[in-house]
């Protein structure tokens, strides 16, 4: 526990600021509220006249996405390492005694506390005015579901330095590489629209990207559409991968960082 | 105002745009590498903010009471007006809670122009940022060709109006929440950010279906509804109402008032205490 004292210090810190600085928050989660209410009507038009599609029903396809709201930040983890090259503080991180991941990964942990309580809370207790069910398929589900998020994360942390290293390599943009991280993320991994309701197979095709072990593999395993052993092992080999590649991408690179300011 | 001002007026504009847009050019050509990469990131992001719904739509054969190529239709048209957006309010023209919360306003009101003229032509930059335009173009002219319709000028003249409505709310309804960051710097700050957002998410889908209540409030308190699916709905004839052509250009009168109204209000506020949060740095210096 005193080991992780650090770490949650960082996190505090961070959930601590938002509720200082960002007085006009609960406008934010107004905003993110009144988009998931539209989203779930849509489907509904959408299912009209129809009980299953690809095999989904509307109450599991409502499920999928009230539940991907609720863990939007989980499922689309960001720890804006690419803000941190932008602004030059990054500089700062390595003067820290913490590791870089770890660093962010606190960070990215307190923002999603604030979040947690002031929006995904109680977007959950008003789901069934919503008309939406927000149980798991079954209590192993609902089991699953927790250790497919934590491989989320991993895959997801993986891929914000595999993009950092990318970024460095480039000498890019950092508003460029944030928007097509997000643009790919949301397209690719199910969070939008669930793979099994694309045409053409793409589904099929995109289940194997990395994306799709972000949001889609959880999800599925939350409202049982899918097998969660092939879920989770297909989570598992590319968490594996991603954080060797990142490893080794970020070794590379980071000694090209040039940095001013911060 | 007499023919001789409204002319000097417009030539100034017209030199103004001319500068900018040499300045974004000059910009964007800095590199080839990074250009390519520009070019390229912003493609990937246009494309995949539209996808989703296209594979709804190719999925479901259409959405709701929409066909497939009206949905394209919509989704080009809503593509152009962000488009129209993205080529003349950049630099945090469209996010003006970040100017004003940044302290950055005064950088705006030294210019040796109105103000307005400022506004509206310093986020001018059309070859950096044209890709969401060119994209909703041709989406628009690609489904426009498999709906059959045979645009008369009229038509055209409706469609341009509707297009720059859309454009002028969601301008307007920015502005109207971004004002608050003259009285509340830091916590408004980002204020466009989820807002803009939702508009982003939310002009994607018909809203049809989602009963009287939700849809009025969608094109009243929030109205996403104006960025592209009223107007749409309108110009394929999906309203059968004679005044539906009109109402968006209406609405953007309406909520162009209002934003003008909160601005004011919040400029007189800034007069009197100024902002605390000006770095000769850059707000991240």
């Amino acid at each position: 526990m005193k080991q992780l004292r650090k770490y949650w210090i960082i996190a505090a810190l961070e959930s601590a600021s938002m509720v200082g600085e960002d007085s006009l928050f609960i406008i934010q989660f107004v905003f993110r509220f009144l988009r998931v209410v539209v989203l779930l009507s849509i489907w509904r038009v959408l299912f009209a006249g129809q009980s299953v599609v690809s095999g989904l029903t509307v109450e599991a396809l409502l499920t999928y996405t009230l539940i991907q709201e609720v863990f939007a930040e989980q499922l689309l983890p960001r720890t804006d390492i690419e803000w941190a090259m932008h602004d030059g503080g990054i500089a700062m991180r390595f003067l820290q005694p913490l590791s870089l991941v770890s660093q962010f990964t606190s960070q990215m942990v307190g923002r999603w506390a604030f979040g947690f309580a002031f929006f995904s809370l109680p977007l959950l207790l008003v789901s069934p005015v919503l008309g939406v069910h927000p149980a798991p398929a079954s209590l192993a589900s609902a089991g699953l579901f927790g250790l497919s998020l934590l491989l989320t994360i991993a895959v997801g942390v993986g891929l914000e330095f595999i993009f950092a290293a990318l970024l460095t390599h480039l000498e890019g943009s950092a508003y460029m590489v944030a928007r097509v991280r997000t643009a790919l993320s949301l397209l690719l991994s199910g969070a939008v629209v669930p793979l099994a309701l694309m045409p053409w197979g793409l589904g099929e095709v995109f289940q194997w990207l990395p994306f799709a072990s972000m949001a889609s593999a959880p999800l599925r395993i939350y409202t049982g559409t899918g097998d969660p052993l092939t879920l989770l092992t297909i989570q598992a080999v590319w968490a594996a991968v991603l954080w060797v590649a990142a490893r080794w991408l970020w070794q590379v690179h980071r000694e090209k960082l040039v940095s001013y300011g911060g | 105002m007499g023919a001789v001002p409204k002319m000097k007026t417009l030539t100034r504009l017209l030199r103004l745009w001319r500068m900018y847009a040499w300045l974004d050019f000059m910009w964007i050509t800095r590199s080839a590498q990074q250009s390519l990469l520009y070019f390229t990131g912003d493609a990937i992001v246009n494309l995949a903010a539209l996808t989703s719904t296209l594979l709804l739509a190719e999925r479901f054969d259409g959405i709701g009471p929409w066909s497939k190529f009206q949905i394209i239709f919509m989704l080009g048209y809503a593509a152009t007006a962000t488009g129209l957006l993205d080529i003349f309010c950049g630099y945090n023209v469209l996010f003006i809670g970040r100017r004003l919360g940044r302290g950055q306003f005064d950088h705006t009101l030294i210019q040796p122009q109105p103000l307005w003229m400022a506004l509206l032509t310093d986020g001018f930059n059309p070859f950096g940022a044209s890709s969401a335009f060119l994209t909703g173009l041709a989406l628009t002219v690609w489904a426009g060709g498999h709906l059959a319709l045979s645009p008369t000028s009229g038509w055209l003249a409706l469609f341009g109006l509707n297009l720059i409505a859309s454009a002028g709310i969601v301008l307007a309804v920015s502005f109207f929440w971004g004002s608050f960051a003259f009285f509340a710097p830091r916590a408004a700050e980002e204020i466009n950010t989820p807002l803009l957002h939702m508009f982003d998410h939310l002009k994607l889908f018909p809203l049809d279906g989602l009963g009287l209540g939700m849809a009025g409030g969608l094109l009243t308190v929030v109205p996403v509804g104006f960025v592209a699916w009223y107007p749409c709905r309108a110009l394929l004839g999906l309203d059968p109402a004679s005044y539906a052509v009109l109402l968006t250009p209406c609405a953007a009168l309406l909520f162009g008032g209002l934003a003008i109204w909160m601005f004011r209000k919040g400029l007189r506020h800034y007069e009197r205490v100024g902002s605390n949060r000006y770095r000769d740095m850059g707000h991240r210096g």
